[in-house]
């Protein structure tokens, strides 16, 4: 017990907890209590902070422990954020969507604005002094008059158990007055722990006594086992067990090589499926599957926009499947002691991972603790984590803890894809550009709609706008991915836009201006025109030049490329971008975050594409699945121009909505060649 | 009996096929050295033989006998900024990390890289790192650990 805590409601993470949109996508995922302990002071003074959020690159353990800091007066130094222990920390829904500083940081600040609050009164009473001559500074509350009198935080609470309530409407520091929110922090709290390999990801977590698993997986989607036959792999030595229970077919062995051989000695007869749809069927399927029609956007009427149009265009744009291939194959690791069960996973969500083995083992979740250890990378994909429920069964047939961890081609198969996406956009406009009629029909692959409605409405001011999204059929499981569907619906937009520029020969920039009323978008995009010292697709050098602008999680984004071309091979050379996410609490992890998206993108936009035939994935090793590397980085300029009074939006993703189609504008500036399909390296 | 010095300590070999990075990550316990591919493709898993960068992944303990391995963990122990090795250093302060999962095969690969030269140029920075995979894109800033580590611009 610490002398003060303040808790409270834990249904603050995730904007859609209560509409149901997690229920649906995942699940019946809800807190099994509405309130939790978010902010503790220590008995010596120290502050530790609890947020179901994880740590997977997006560097939050930080930028939390930034805010508590301000907030609570109290050095950096002597902040612990705890993060994604379901046994320690406030329920969460998951970690996506770019939420962590925009709500669970904002709940911080409450709580700690309440603590402060709460540390000044008792100084108040405690050094007799008025409270408006007090003020919280350095861990602890000083006279305003005479700074010689004052209190430790640490004395002030003494050996009491407090515990308050965080505020309804506490006094959060305003802008003006921060010391350490939206100053630059090179340094990580948790820097020096992943230079030294001292930091803990899911797959290094090897408890006492630890079996590993070989799990072995279908060769194909649709595969299912007909027999299985383990004679060779019992023999094997270092081979403990064997399992096959439903289509759990796995090798238990002492090491990790033993258990890799007797997989691959078992013999196991497969029944594939034939006749699914392969990566070159993937575009006709799109639009023959497509169902469930979603109006996104619809005001006007199109036959008056095209009739009063000067000009029509019409174009289609087809973005493949991309992996998430984070640098961490996905692992679990279970350890039953009694009937009380202990999983790490690095999961996006393990409270929704707590919840699945909870009913899996038909057991309550107080006696189920899922630990997400540090995060080799996720984008979105480490939300479905089945690997746990996995681990978990092996573990209670072995009697003592199992690993199961994905091999690289697992986890490049077995995983989830962005889905596949065909959009197609007819657009009627004036002699000068300005746009009199937007219609736009998108499929995208997968069950989960949420992800291609994403980014689907256009920010520009046609007055005859229809867009429609349809939910398609997808041979491959589709599902989060940095941003879902947004940059692909802003590359087919963006595209569409620098099009119409050429088709009337109007600057791409001056082209957007002209259709654009909202100046949070109109600042981006003039910064980073600005910023790039942009003069026009078609650059001297025989280079080109493009950009593009977008919205992603309530931040505004423009960014502007330069490529040259040489025969089959884009190199990006630099890369403007300006983002308007309201006030940036953490500048430098912000940055880092909108480089990583430009990278990310720039592998989507020149050679990414997951390939598959018959269910099989041919695409399962970096020899055949390219991902940016250093040599392929462009230098990279970023700058934040939102206000800091406007609440804090998301940094994460919005880099990612609008690079593809900057490089496509650029690529076009270089060769004179529109690229309406992705990748665009496998087209030039 | 084979012997394989790993940071200093002489280490036993039951069997010289074993994998390298599976003997140093689940026999020895250094996880520091990171499984990513399984095939030399990603870094992850670089550590130094006899000062230079090697694919843990790819090779056996039998074929590093006799000679001595180097891993993340044995680079410094320091808790501290001030008792970082100057590569480490340089990437905590250039903030040349996200998720964090490649860093110890990027820090090992540059150690490796600025013992053979100790000014690479920019060019030589990106060949040398060109096989090292960082998911999270952060090599604008990992190219810039390596000049400040290299003592030149940062």
């Amino acid at each position: 017990m610490s002398p003060l805590s303040i808790v409270g409601d834990v249904q603050v993470g995730f904007p859609a907890v209560r509409t149901g949109y997690g229920q649906q996508t995942y699940g019946n995922t809800q807190p099994q209590t509405q309130r939790a302990t978010w902010v503790r002071i220590e008995p010596d003074g120290s502050v530790t902070a609890f947020a179901g959020k994880v740590e997977y690159g997006q560097n939050i353990r930080t930028g939390l422990a930034i805010e508590v800091a301000d907030e609570l007066r109290v050095p950096l130094a002597a902040v612990t954020v705890i993060l994604g222990d379901t046994d320690r920390v406030p329920w969460d829904m998951g970690t996506f969507g770019s939420q962590s500083t925009a709500r669970v940081g904002w709940q911080l600040r409450k709580a700690c604005a309440t603590a402060r609050e709460a540390l000044l009164s008792m100084a108040a009473d405690r050094l007799d002094l008025p409270a408006a001559d007090l003020e919280a500074r350095d861990g602890r509350v000083v006279s305003k008059s005479d700074p010689s009198r004052g209190v430790g935080y640490a004395d002030l609470l003494g050996e009491q158990e407090l515990e308050i309530e965080i505020a309804e409407r506490p006094t959060v520091t305003p802008p003006s007055e921060f010391t350490q929110m939206g100053r630059q922090h090179l340094i990580r709290v948790d820097g020096i722990d992943r230079v030294t390999g001292r930091a803990v990801y899911s797959q290094d977590v090897l408890p006492e006594g630890v079996l590993y698993a070989a799990v072995i997986r279908p060769p194909a989607y649709g595969a299912r086992a007909r027999s299985v036959d383990f004679a060779a792999a019992e023999r094997m030595p270092g081979v403990v067990r064997v399992v096959h229970e439903g289509s759990l077919i796995a090798v238990l062995a002492e090491d990790d090589e033993a258990a890799a051989l007797g997989a691959r000695v078992a013999t196991i007869d497969w029944e594939l499926t034939p006749g699914q749809p392969g990566r070159f069927e993937m575009p006709s399927h799109l639009v023959e599957s497509g169902t469930e029609p979603f109006t996104m956007q619809e005001r006007g009427d199109l036959g008056e926009g095209f009739r009063g149009a000067a000009h029509v265009l019409e174009s289609s744009y087809y973005i493949p499947y991309i992996a998430p291939a984070p640098m961490e194959p996905r692992a679990a690791v279970a350890l039953w002691e009694g009937d009380h069960l202990t999983v790490w996973a690095g999961t996006q969500r393990p409270f929704g991972i707590r919840q699945e083995l909870s009913a899996a083992f038909d057991m309550p979740e107080e006696r189920v603790r899922v630990i997400a250890p540090e995060i080799g990378g996720g984008f979105g994909a480490k939300s479905p984590y089945g690997l746990a429920t996995e681990a978990a069964r092996l573990a209670k047939v072995a009697g003592r803890p199992v690993r199961v961890a994905y091999s690289r081609a697992d986890e490049m198969a077995w995983s989830n894809f962005r889905p596949a996406a065909l959009v197609k956009i007819r657009s009627g406009f004036g002699a000068d550009g300005r746009l009199t009629a937007w219609d736009s029909v998108a499929y995208h692959s997968g069950e989960r709609v949420m992800i291609g409605r994403r980014g689907a409405d256009t920010p520009y001011d046609a007055p005859h706008v229809l867009s429609v999204v349809y939910r398609s059929d997808s041979p491959l499981p589709s599902g989060s991915y940095r941003s879902l569907g947004a940059a692909v619906n802003h590359f087919a937009r963006e595209v569409h836009m620098d099009e119409i520029a050429e088709a009337i020969g109007v600057d791409p920039v001056e082209l957007r201006l002209r259709n654009l009323s909202e100046p949070r978008f109109r600042r981006v995009l003039e910064a980073t025109a600005e910023a790039f010292g942009w003069t026009g697709p078609r650059l001297a050098n025989g280079h080109g030049a493009g950009i593009a602008l977008g919205i992603d999680v309530g931040s505004y984004v423009a960014t502007a490329a330069e490529v040259s071309v040489q025969e089959k091979e884009v190199r990006v050379h630099r890369v403007s971008a300006a983002l308007d996410c309201g006030l940036v609490v953490n500048p430098e992890g912000a940055a880092n975050q909108m480089e990583g998206s430009i990278v990310m993108g720039l592998g989507g936009a020149l050679f990414e594409a997951a390939d598959f035939q018959d269910g099989r994935l041919l695409t399962t090793t970096f020899a055949r699945y390219r991902v940016p590397r250093i040599v392929d980085a462009p230098k990279i300029d970023v700058r934040f121009v939102g206000d800091d009074d406007a609440p804090s939006t998301g940094a994460g993703e919005p880099g990612i909505v609008p690079i593809a189609a900057a490089i496509s504008g650029a690529v076009f500036g270089a060769t004179g060649q529109r690229h309406r399909e992705l990748p665009i390296q496998r087209y030039l | 009996m084979l012997t394989v010095t790993v940071n200093g300590v002489p280490r036993e070999v039951v069997r010289g096929d074993r994998n390298l990075l599976s003997f140093l990550r689940y026999d020895l316990g250094l996880t520091g050295s990171k499984y990513g591919c399984g095939e030399g493709l990603c870094g992850a898993c670089t550590v130094l033989v006899d000062g230079q960068p090697l694919r843990a992944c790819m090779t056996t303990t039998g074929a590093v006998a006799g000679g001595e391995v180097t891993t993340i963990e044995g680079v410094a122990t320091g808790e501290t900024l001030e008792d970082l090795h100057p590569v480490q250093r340089a990437f905590v302060e250039e903030q040349a990390m996200q998720c964090g999962y490649c860093i110890p095969g990027f820090v090992m690969g540059t150690i490796g890289l600025l013992n053979r030269e100790p000014h690479p140029s920019a060019g030589q920075i990106r060949e040398a790192l060109a096989e090292h995979m960082c998911r999270c894109g952060t090599y604008q800033r990992i190219e810039k650990a390596v000049q400040r580590a290299a003592g030149g611009e940062a």
